[in-house]
């Protein structure tokens, strides 16, 4: 509990400091005060693609050594990922109004797909939450987890493989488009959310071991009544 | 027996418990045509705007109505047949192509026939050259549909809430093929190639093949 404190604090502090680097960068010619967006919209979606990314790495071990812990962290990694998506998909959303004039693009690829890798997390959580036994659970969400993260690259390269009204990548081999204040902007804004990740995980498995250990002590209702036995049926 | 021969003859069966049942014939394929029909009620029957949305129309409904197929009742195994599978020696990986492959001819067949049905009362707007790029994208949507809703299916066997849950599972992945699909035709209108789209069909469904096969035996351990 306290090692979660620690990390919350240190997260808040971070994020703090993130930003503080956003709302200090200049302007953006062209964009004004909407490229400060820079500071959540690209640092949310990174936490999701992390996330996500966790969530496959946790499934495959479960596949492979079956320990709980592996599935613990698949989960929570989700609902994590889960959040930042729809962080980033909001974000994305404000922004496109300011800069394209429409919050939403039919033909933008980048926006689609960000939107389909929403759902198809939401479903692995709707999955999860239909399955009581935490063994089938386990296994079932661990496959969909492994499948459901090709959408990730697909996120990601959709932006060079499509026409895009969404800009291509900022940092690339040959080095950034951004200049300087808002490529610390949004690098320190990356690790301040990393940051926020760790910590909220570590809050978000403390609990999930805590249901875990509940669970054999939780009944459900009805459990106190059972059906009688043969052999106690007296003939009337 | 080969994987081939298990395939096949997993196939097989699955065809001839279809043949029985007739869940996609008599049941999903009519309440499609009848979902195709209400639609340009809701337009107020204005025929213009009908033949320009026609064959949207027909993907989409050809995906919703195509999952209802993939996730047949009778394509449905029980515990006790898994079981006589298993103890056969069946390969897992063997029941998956079967069951692709049985679910491949019946989604083809059904989305072929929607495309009849689409083009006798929609009268779409096909450009020249359209309607074979459509039959060949129908043939690949059917196959990774098929693939996908076996995999989704396999995932929520069992569960009570089952069929909407497995769309919720199905319908966000099941984009690319609506994407690969509809932008082949709007590819020949726009006069562009057509390969990338044919191409993203192509490697969606191979992908897809892959995770099935790959994942067979997680899937059948899943299961129990």
């Amino acid at each position: 509990m306290r090692r979660v404190r620690i990390l919350m604090g240190v997260a808040a502090i971070a994020v703090a400091i993130g930003l503080w680097f956003a709302l200090t960068a200049p302007p953006d010619a062209l964009q004004g005060e909407y490229a400060r967006l820079l500071g959540i919209h690209p640092p949310a979606m990174w936490l999701a693609f992390l996330a996500f990314g966790v969530t496959a790495l946790g499934s495959i071990m479960w596949l492979i050594n079956r320990a709980d812990r592996w599935d613990r962290l698949a989960s929570a990694s989700v609902e994590i990922g889960v959040i930042f998506t729809a962080i980033g998909l909001f974000t994305g959303m404000v922004w496109g109004q300011a800069v394209w004039g429409t919050p939403w693009d039919w033909q933008d690829p980048r926006l689609m797909s960000t939107a389909v890798m929403f759902f198809v997390y939401l479903g692995y959580l709707a999955l999860r939450n239909a399955i009581d036994d935490p063994t089938v659970r386990a296994r079932r969400s661990a496959i969909l987890g492994v499948v459901a993260v090709i959408q990730v690259p697909l996120v990601y390269f959709s932006v060079n493989l499509f026409r895009t009204l969404h800009q291509t990548q900022s940092i690339r081999p040959d080095g950034s488009t951004m200049p300087d204040e808002m490529l610390t902007a949004m690098l320190v804004n990356m690790v301040a959310f990393t940051i926020l990740y760790i910590a909220l995980m570590a809050a978000r498995l403390d609990v999930a071991r805590a249901e875990a250990e509940a669970k054999p002590e939780t009944s459900l209702a009805g459990d106190a009544v059972r059906p009688p036995l043969l052999n106690e049926i007296e003939d009337v | 027996m080969t994987f081939w021969k298990q395939a096949l003859e997993i196939a097989r069966v699955d065809m001839v418990v279809e043949r029985r049942a007739g869940e996609t014939l008599r049941i999903v394929l009519p309440f499609s045509v009848v979902a195709l029909m209400v639609f340009p009620l809701a337009l107020g029957l204005q025929l213009n705007i009908v033949s320009v949305v026609g064959i949207g129309v027909f993907w989409a409904l050809g995906i919703l109505f195509g999952m209802q197929v993939a996730l047949r009742q009778s394509a449905t195994d029980t515990a006790e047949r898994r079981d006589l599978q298993a103890l056969a020696g069946v390969d897992p990986a063997a029941r998956f192509a079967g069951r692709v492959l049985s679910g491949g001819v019946l989604m083809a067949g059904f989305l072929g026939l929607m495309l009849l049905a689409t083009a006798i009362l929609f009268d779409p707007n096909v450009p020249r050259g359209g309607w074979p790029v459509l039959l060949v994208s129908t043939v690949l949507v059917a196959i990774g549909l098929t693939e996908l809703g076996t995999l989704a299916g396999e995932v929520t066997t069992g569960l009570r809430a089952r069929t909407p849950l497995a769309s919720l599972i199905v319908a966000p992945l099941a984009l690319p093929l609506v994407i690969g699909a509809s932008q082949a035709v709007q590819a020949l209108e726009r006069d562009t190639s057509i390969l990338p789209w044919v191409l993203l069909l192509i490697a969606s469904d191979l992908a897809l093949a892959v995770a099935g096969v790959a994942l067979a035996r997680p899937l059948e351990e899943a299961t129990r």
